[in-house]
């Protein structure tokens, strides 16, 4: 059997944290959860995922910008998929979708829109997994 | 905005200036011309036709330095639109003066013409140049008299019209000149004292305005944030209750699944709303449009993929009646589309199963028209603009559809608005309505006549 993939997710909110948690674990992910960017930084060292589920908005509104951009430019992490959670596209008005995975711009994989549906959630962590 | 408002409004002022003085130049032209035939009024008309043809000159010019203005894109300062205004009266005030000789001078009853350029000057001019307006027609309407009274510039005698052989009559030349002279300044100061009133109002008007829009600004950012917030709260609510109802974490009985279930649908509901106000507040707040070409087929389509499910469901048919022309527009293709699919969930959500929905697209020539008919309940007469206000629901949109955020239509009208285009409802004559919007073409896209 194959090894069951690790995940990582980085958020504030720890009630939306569990119910991910909940989905990804009953499809036999191994789900970690820290609630900032230095608790994420330190688990990375510790342990490396297969994917980083990140929120946008956490202590401050960029934290998910930075954490993203600082593992996109480092050679240990770079290859690690990103999915990115957030409730920008309406605070802001800006469309990321389009800009996922320009790197220059910024460097994720992919973006999924708050609340995420169990579903949509399962079938883009699967899709990301498989590219990686 | 202020001062582009008001330069524009110079501008416009300039224009009119122009427009007034070529209906001056037909009325001097046919006077001088009928004058003599009709009335047998003695004038040096090769003079005054000369005259006219300086002036036809000058206004043409000036015609084609305010198109220039106008359309070159780069707004003129208000500083260039006052001097040019200036320039004008002041060389207005010459040429009348000019025609006034050769028209009798100061037995000419048109000498007090004048009236009318102090009285523009003082509305379009500060009160100081008004005076210097008033100032320099005194000065040149005496010169002439007193060097036609000296004989130094040759006398034109108006027989036929006026009383003649007066020019050389003293008593009469300073009663005149001081009569002419207090009316003129009587003028400019009242005139510019109304104006001066008026003008204060209106800048109290536009500081109210602004007051207002500044307020207006607050209160959308405060509802933004706040919207912002429960939303976070409400993402995490149905992110829960979904593993409960769906039974992730463990089978419900048939009672906890009904009000596991009630408790879901509203929240999904409550999500609904606070989206839709979070993208209104935000289009209230956001600025300019950053535009970029769009291809309406392609959002049409992509709308239409969108809502098709939906459609689908209440076996309702949706048809695009377009051409393969490609119809493409400048502005924001998420605004454009979001208020494309809007209105077809508007359209599919108050369209009994079985109906129909057509969506067209017109080429008109400055524009392109988009229409999405239905066949469902209509709209209630006198309903057809109250119902793209904010919050507000039609009687029977309550009544077929209990829920409905009341935001959709306002959020169609702003995006709409926002790309200068317009948008407005009306009901079928035989049943069903229709929604049409405009979106105005790219000008370098409209084909020259």
């Amino acid at each position: 059997m194959m090894e069951k993939a690790k995940i990582l997710i980085v958020d504030d909110d720890p009630d939306i944290t569990e119910a991910m948690k909940i989905v990804l674990e009953n499809h036999d992910y191994v789900v970690n959860s820290v609630e900032g960017i230095e608790q994420a930084m330190e688990s990375l060292k510790a342990e490396r995922p297969n994917l980083i589920i990140l929120d946008v908005m956490m202590k401050t509104p960029q934290d998910g910008f930075i954490l993203s951009r600082q593992l996109k430019d480092d050679d240990n992490y770079k290859d690690i998929p990103i999915l990115m959670l957030t409730a920008v596209q309406e605070k802001t008005g800006l469309d990321f979708a389009p800009a996922a995975g320009d790197e220059t711009w910024l460097p994720v994989d992919e973006f999924m829109d708050k609340p995420v549906k169990p579903d949509m959630l399962l079938k883009k962590v699967e899709t990301l997994l498989k590219k990686a | 905005m202020e001062s582009l408002l008001k330069s524009t409004r110079r501008i416009q002022s300039a224009c009119w200036l122009v427009k007034l003085r070529w209906a001056a130049i037909a009325v001097l032209g046919l006077g001088a011309f009928f004058a003599k035939r009709a009335m047998g009024v003695s004038l040096p008309e090769r003079k005054l036709y000369f005259i006219t043809g300086v002036l036809f000159f000058y206004n043409f010019i000036l015609f084609d330095y305010i198109r220039q203005l106008k359309w070159g894109g780069k707004e003129p300062s208000t500083k260039t639109i006052s001097r040019m205004i200036m320039f004008q009266i002041s060389a207005d005030l010459f040429i009348l003066t000019a025609i006034l000789h050769f028209s009798g001078g100061i037995e000419n009853p048109f000498c007090f013409f004048f009236v009318f350029h102090m009285i523009i000057a003082s509305i379009l001019c500060l009160k100081r140049s008004s005076y210097i307006q008033a100032a320099l027609a005194i000065s040149l309407f005496s010169l002439i008299v007193l060097l036609e009274c000296f004989g130094i510039l040759n006398h034109y005698e108006l027989t036929g019209f006026a009383a003649h052989g007066l020019y050389k009559d003293f008593t009469f030349i300073s009663g005149t000149l001081f009569v002419f002279s207090c009316t003129l300044i009587l003028v400019v100061y009242m005139t510019t004292s109304i104006v001066e009133q008026l003008r204060e109002q209106e800048e109290g008007v536009e500081q109210a305005n602004e007051m207002l829009e500044e307020k207006d600004k607050i209160k959308n950012e405060y509802v933004l944030r706040v919207t912002h917030d429960i939303k976070g709260h409400l993402a995490a609510i149905e992110s829960c209750i979904n593993l409960v109802y769906t039974e992730v974490v463990g089978p419900l009985n048939e009672k906890q699944k009904d009000l596991v279930g009630r408790a879901y649908r509203r929240t999904l509901k409550c999500m609904s709303f606070i989206t839709a106000l979070l993208k209104i507040t935000r289009l209230n707040l956001s600025g300019k449009l950053e535009k970029e070409i769009v291809h309406i087929n392609r959002v049409i389509s992509s709308a239409i993929t969108t809502v098709q499910n939906r459609a689908n469901q209440k076996n309702i048919s949706l048809n695009y009646e377009g051409t393969e022309t490609v119809y493409d527009i400048l502005g924001e293709q998420v605004l454009i589309e979001e208020t494309l699919t809007n209105l077809l969930f508007n359209a599919i959500r108050y369209t009994p199963s079985g109906g129909r929905i057509v969506l067209t697209v017109k080429d008109k020539t400055t524009e392109y028209l988009i229409q999405i008919s239905d066949t469902g309940i209509g709209i209630p007469k006198g309903d057809e603009e109250k119902i793209f206000e904010e919050f507000y629901r039609s009687e029977n949109a309550k009544k077929a559809e209990r829920d409905g955020t009341g935001l959709g239509l306002s959020f169609a009208k702003q995006a709409i608005e926002k790309h200068s285009g317009k948008i407005w409802a009306q009901s079928n004559p035989d049943g069903g309505s229709t929604f049409s919007f405009t979106l105005p073409k790219p000008k370098d896209s409209i084909p020259k006549k």
